[in-house]
């Protein structure tokens, strides 16, 4: 028997698709902005109780990043490299959101109170230029 | 019926078309195509990927301050059916339609004409610099000294992006037309 299988049918795409996954999904940048910097969030995101299902126990976490470490001297070193200064560089600027994405597409939102007459409604609507 | 933004490219979504995902926060993401669902999981920043409406609103290639803009909303009240409102109403988003792509035209117009005028003083210095270079190099062949050529001036780029959108970023574009 000869070779069967066909050649150069691998692809080096398993770790890529496995990082994708919906279950990996860390958390977004939009929300560590918004919520995780907060000190007082963050306060308590680096006191966690010990968790035995987290690496670490869950007492190494680095906040920007969203990821828990083993050891002390594992977070200080991340500390000082290269992926923990870029992600926050990255933190700095405003995150894009699902309101930005519909600001760019012209859709706006209704900010003003509800009123009660027809008339007025039809002035809201039909501003002729 | 409600028509939705796609998060990543912001083109209108219609009921049974695209996906959405929802993630634990109850934040609902809409995606047009598998395209723009594939560039999320990548974690792409729109702001920075050329082709999204995103991209282009914050590099100023497109208006963003425009009273045609505003028009289209999202309304959570909803307004009791009247027929002559409907009729004004269809009149008048013709009309808008029209005066907006008129706007748009000449917004075009005049960002082509800023970039035809950069374009051509770009290509006059480079010009410039290629003839004096050449007239050195005529005058006085390979007596350049060392040091001279190692004194670098240090420019400064501004090399945060700023966005068009995001409000009291300093960078509007204004118009005045009609």
């Amino acid at each position: 028997m000869g070779r069967l299988r066909r050649s150069r049918v691998h692809n080096a795409r398993r770790d890529v698709h496995r990082a994708a996954r919906t279950r990996v999904r860390g958390r977004d940048l939009d929300q560590i902005q918004m919520l995780d910097l907060d000190p007082k969030r963050r306060a308590e995101l680096e006191a966690q109780p010990l968790d035995f299902e987290k690496p670490g126990l869950a007492q190494h976490y680095c906040v920007e990043c969203a990821k828990y470490y083993e050891t002390d001297a594992a977070l200080t070193s991340h500390w000082r490299g290269k992926v923990h200064k870029r992600r926050c560089k990255q933190l700095k600027e405003p995150a894009y959101t699902i309101e930005e994405s519909e600001r760019a597409a012209g859709l706006g939102r209704e900010t003003r109170k509800p009123t009660l007459t027809t008339a007025m409604i039809v002035e809201d609507e039909v501003p002729v230029t | 019926m409600r028509i939705e933004k796609c998060y990543f490219c912001s083109t209108s979504v219609y009921p049974g078309h695209g996906s959405a995902f929802v993630r634990n926060d109850a934040k609902v993401f809409r995606f047009c195509t598998s395209k723009c669902h594939k560039n999320f999981k990548m974690k792409r920043n729109p702001r920075k990927v050329r082709w999204t409406k995103a991209f282009r609103k914050a590099a100023g290639k497109e208006m963003t301050i425009d009273s045609t803009i505003d028009f289209e909303k999202r309304r959570n009240i909803p307004v009791r059916y009247d027929r002559e409102l409907v009729q004004t109403t269809l009149k008048v988003m013709k009309r808008v339609s029209e005066i907006k792509k008129r706007r748009e035209l000449a917004f075009w117009k005049n960002r082509m004409a800023l970039s035809r005028d950069k374009h051509r003083a770009h290509r006059k210095k480079v010009l410039e610099a290629a003839k004096s270079s050449a007239v050195n190099k005529l005058l006085k062949p390979t007596t350049a000294s060392p040091e001279a050529s190692k004194i670098r001036e240090k420019v400064k780029v501004p090399s945060k992006a700023r966005s068009a959108l995001v409000q009291g970023e300093g960078r509007s574009m204004g118009m005045d037309i009609d």
